[in-house]
């Protein structure tokens, strides 16, 4: 089923931090909400969240940091719990050693607290329990940007895999053109709170027509390796 | 030149370095590059005379480095700076402290290098964007001509296409002041791309340490091309067939 929202837009203080924008996101598909600090790619990427949720979809969201998925004073298996309860599943019901297989946090001890986890394990059980269900979206906020390169890379690799042959689709939300390049088919450029471009990963990094989507485009990578 | 030779440091029983011996040329960039825990910072605040070495020696033209009063270019642009000042006062305060006497119109020759107004100077940190704090760090850092600056995670607060910028105006700047850099990072790309030379700490001690090209090209222990091919499948450095 192919998700829509129309026209959403934001304002605080008076200040529209999004100016009206549509969309319509497939099944499966893979998206990349990119821009510079400030540019509103947050903004969109919540407000996306929140209309969906209202219109009745499943979304999952990943925020940038575990730290702000997890409660320090509690083990992982009362968040695994809590995750499955607020989907109305029994204890046990998810598929975990599925999951956790999957993205390589078999090892991980649930009677600890998220602190007696590796960071990068961290996040990959956020992504765990966001996948709980098979949400109809898994919204990513900077998902790396916590964690070291190899971690990271690893945790994009394993991401990847999870979601191959599974109908969820995948916003990733980044200022990094760069990284959102290699993972998505399709990319939204965001500058000044407003949707200025938008167009498959290919022609956005060949033929960026928008001042903004020509500075991510240009500065995507540090340099070139012949490899 | 910065010159390290056999650095230990201890903190507590454990041992944060060892065995570290490298040179780092006037004018010259050495990226210091490695995951979390490797020692990076710890380096930094050897170097900086905030740790003593339990064994080795830092040198700079064979001098403790306290003599060349190297400078420092923290990670957090904004919490670098007194968040009740502006940042003209916080800018200015080790000058005053120290009695240096700027060049005329060093201040403003500097501003013009890292495209900052002047005027900007007059907010308090809070009152500028993350970039613009950053490179009001990198003014006060080079304000009174170190021979040396150190960089520890210049970029990690930026978003991409400032950090390239920032990137630029600080190489931009090291070819006109001539000041020596040693840069921590834990991006390999902004490390191959700007750094003449590059290290690789890992836990604790110097995996390789390479020209920045060759580096990138043919690293030579595995552990150093996980770290190559995690900066490829991150895009930060691109790969061309």
């Amino acid at each position: 089923m192919t998700l829509t929202v129309t026209g959403l837009s934001a304002t605080r203080s008076g200040r529209t931090i999004l100016h009206p924008t549509s969309l319509d996101i497939n099944p499966r598909e893979r998206i990349g909400i990119v821009g510079a600090s400030g540019s509103g790619k947050s903004t969109l990427g919540h407000a996306l969240i929140d209309d969906l949720r209202q219109q009745g979809h499943s979304v999952a969201h990943v925020p940038q940091s575990p730290d702000e998925a997890l409660d320090p004073l509690r083990s992982m298996a009362f968040h695994w719990r809590e995750a499955e309860e607020a989907l109305g599943l029994h204890a046990g019901q998810a598929d975990r050693d599925g999951l956790f297989r999957a993205l390589k946090i078999e090892g991980g001890d649930l009677r600890k607290r998220p602190w007696g986890w590796s960071r990068g394990m961290q996040q990959r059980f956020v992504i765990a329990m966001a996948l709980i269900g098979a949400p109809d979206l898994i919204a990513l906020d900077e998902p790396t940007s916590a964690l070291d390169p190899v971690v990271a890379a690893a945790t994009m690799e394993l991401l990847s895999g999870v979601l191959d042959g599974k109908n969820t689709a995948m916003v990733l939300i980044t200022h990094d053109l760069g990284l959102a390049a290699l993972r998505v088919d399709r990319l939204l450029v965001m500058e000044a709170a407003r949707l200025v471009e938008q167009g498959a990963t290919e022609d956005i990094l060949e033929r960026p027509e928008t001042q903004a989507a020509q500075a991510l485009s240009a500065h995507r990578n540090w340099m070139a390796l012949p490899c | 030149m910065l010159t390290i030779s056999e650095l230990m440091v201890k903190r507590g029983p454990r041992v944060t370095l060892a065995d570290i011996s490298f040179t780092l040329p006037a004018g010259k960039t050495l990226a210091v590059v490695g995951e979390s825990g490797a020692g990076k910072s710890t380096l930094i605040a050897a170097i900086l005379g905030l740790l003593k070495p339990s064994f080795g020696e830092i040198a700079w033209n064979g001098a403790p480095t306290r003599d060349a009063s190297p400078a420092l270019v923290m990670q957090e642009p904004r919490a670098a700076f007194n968040p009740t000042m502006t940042l003209h006062r916080s800018i200015m305060e080790p000058v005053v402290a120290q009695n240096i006497n700027l060049a005329v119109g060093r201040l403003e020759r500097l501003c013009a290098g890292l495209e900052l107004p002047l005027d900007l100077l007059d907010r308090r940190p809070d009152q500028v964007s993350i970039g613009q704090a950053q490179r009001a760090g990198i003014l006060r850092a080079l304000l009174a001509s170190p021979p040396l600056v150190l960089f520890d995670e210049p970029l990690s607060a930026l978003d991409a296409v400032t950090q390239k910028h920032t990137a630029r105006l600080i190489a931009d700047l090291q070819a006109e002041e001539g000041f020596s850099a040693l840069i921590v990072t834990h991006d390999l790309g902004y490390a191959v791309a700007h750094g003449d030379q590059i290290a690789v700490l890992n836990a604790g001690r110097i995996e390789e340490i390479a020209d920045a090209q060759d580096f990138a090209l043919n690293p030579q222990s595995e552990y150093c091309r996980t770290l190559r091919d995690a900066a490829i499948a991150l895009g930060a450095l691109g790969a061309v067939a």
